[in-house]
């Protein structure tokens, strides 16, 4: 199974909580309320992308760590 | 301490025209204010609001079960017709009813979910521009700021073009519960008249699409009531949150943001230079003037905000306007810049209630801008037209905007 990172724009994120309901074996919030990545092999990539994309702040960053890819967010989407 | 400021009339009429300016004394003096009139702490800090606001443990938006909690039998008896409608709104709940209803709706709102819109909504753009730009001048709000919001959520519904007055309408009166003139003395009459009607318009669309569904917003919240994951109350309020809520908040956002950049013609110039700056520019206008000046909390037990005890049951007033000019977080905070980054305002409010519909907000705003800069000069108040806006604590809302521009062929 492909390896991912996932990053949380700490600039983007505003404690919506979204990304640590959906998955709370890889998200949680930290003391400023903001979501931190606790286990980024907690999930398979298909759930960690479709997470990702509930973010309403597109603040979550999915890449393939083997070919640099990025999963998510694709070009042009957010802000 | 400023004397004036401790008017606490948060209505006064300064206030209303200038909440920027008041607000900022507020900060200067004191981050964490109880104001006396109101009954409860108003907050304009920006470490302040966020604190509150992303935080659901201490702090409640059960706003209907506290209004309740205050009202007499006969009172609560009189208002019956809000409460069965607004009791539902995610906006007024909490976890884990709210946890539920949001991960359900948000999966229809996800910048991802809302990109397919896009091309419906420049389309509306278009042709609202269409209609006016050969006249050299417009009255901003209903020509423009209004028409757009208000087609791109009839096409979300499924609803007719023809029932957009009605629904303005409805939408006033309801608003008057909350926000606007909340000195009127019939107000809880009206907003009972307006859900009323909006209830009884929007029941029958949600019979007409549980027969024939299609891909509009009611027929995906039909499917998940159908799959036992919403009540049909929860259909009903939600319906009634969308349309309320999905324009005029939009719409003046849209007047908002063109105002700023009418007093700013520089920054109208940058992004007609370079539209590919519209997405931090539209971040920058919610910023700098939002449509959404304030939102209440509840706390939850006694609770640190700042330098203050707020006590179990207190209400708190956290001025979204105040924290996004918060000098502490934002470098010159006054200034208009449609290139700042980051740029993590609170327009939108932050945590879980953090605005569902933020994304086709943005995405609307987006396209209205990139069309406006693309089609007109830079607008000009007509030389006799006076800014006066609602008196209301949370819109920011202007009665009309009368301007006069150049097409760009």
């Amino acid at each position: 199974m492909a390896q991912v990172k996932i990053t949380v724009n700490h600039n983007r994120c505003v404690g919506s909580q979204l990304c640590m309901h959906f998955l709370p074996a890889v998200f949680e919030m930290n003391e400023s309320g903001q979501s931190m990545v606790i286990d980024a092999n907690a999930a398979d990539i298909t759930s960690i992308i479709q997470t990702a994309e509930q973010c309403p702040q597109c603040a979550i960053k999915v890449e393939d760590t083997s070919s640099g890819e990025i999963l998510f967010p694709p070009p042009g989407l957010g802000f | 301490m400023n004397t004036t400021l401790l008017k606490d009339d948060l209505m006064a009429t300064e206030v209303i025209a200038d909440p920027h300016s008041y607000y900022r004394t507020l900060r200067e003096n004191e981050r964490v204010h109880w104001n006396e009139r109101w009954k409860g702490w108003v907050l304009t800090g920006y470490k302040e609001a966020v604190d509150v606001l992303r935080d659901a443990d201490h702090f409640s938006s059960d706003r209907m079960g506290y209004l309740e909690s205050e009202l007499t039998q006969e009172e609560r008896e009189s208002i019956a017709p809000i409460f069965n409608v607004l009791k539902y709104w995610m906006v007024f709940r909490d976890p884990p009813e709210h946890t539920v209803l949001r991960m359900l709706l948000n999966k229809l709102f996800t910048p991802v979910a809302i990109e397919r819109y896009r091309p419906m909504v420049r389309k509306i753009v278009q042709k609202a521009l269409d209609k006016v730009v050969s006249n050299g001048r417009m009255e901003f709000i209903r020509d423009f700021a209004y028409e757009v919001p208000m087609s791109v959520i009839l096409e979300l519904i499924g609803a007719p073009d023809l029932d957009r007055d009605k629904i303005k309408e409805w939408s006033e009166a309801i608003g008057v519960f909350f926000f606007i003139k909340a000195d009127e003395p019939r107000r809880r009459e009206i907003a009972c008249e307006g859900i009323n009607s909006m209830v009884d318009y929007i029941t029958p669309l949600i019979q007409q699409r549980r027969e024939h569904p299609g891909i509009d917003l009611i027929s995906l919240l039909i499917s998940a009531e159908e799959a036992g994951q919403l009540t049909y109350n929860d259909v009903l309020a939600t319906c009634v949150l969308l349309v309320f809520g999905g324009h005029e908040t939009t719409m003046n956002l849209i007047a908002n943001g063109t105002l700023a950049l009418m007093t700013h013609p520089q920054e109208w110039e940058k992004l007609q230079k370079d539209p590919t700056m519209i997405k931090r520019a539209v971040e920058e206008l919610l910023r700098y003037d939002g449509s959404v000046k304030s939102t209440v909390r509840w706390a939850k037990s006694d609770v640190m905000v700042g330098d203050k005890l707020i006590k179990k049951g207190e209400r708190l007033l956290v001025s979204l306007s105040g924290a996004n000019r918060d000098p502490l977080q934002f470098d010159d905070p006054d200034a208009l810049d449609i290139t700042r980054d980051p740029n993590l305002h609170v327009a939108f409010a932050h945590g879980i209630h953090v605005c569902l519909g933020a994304s086709l907000a943005r995405m609307e705003v987006e396209e209205a801008f990139s069309g406006l800069v693309r089609r007109i000069s830079c607008p000009k108040l007509e030389k006799t037209a006076k800014l006066d806006y609602y008196p209301s604590v949370v819109h920011r809302a202007l009665k009309s905007l009368p301007v006069t521009f150049q097409e760009l062929k």
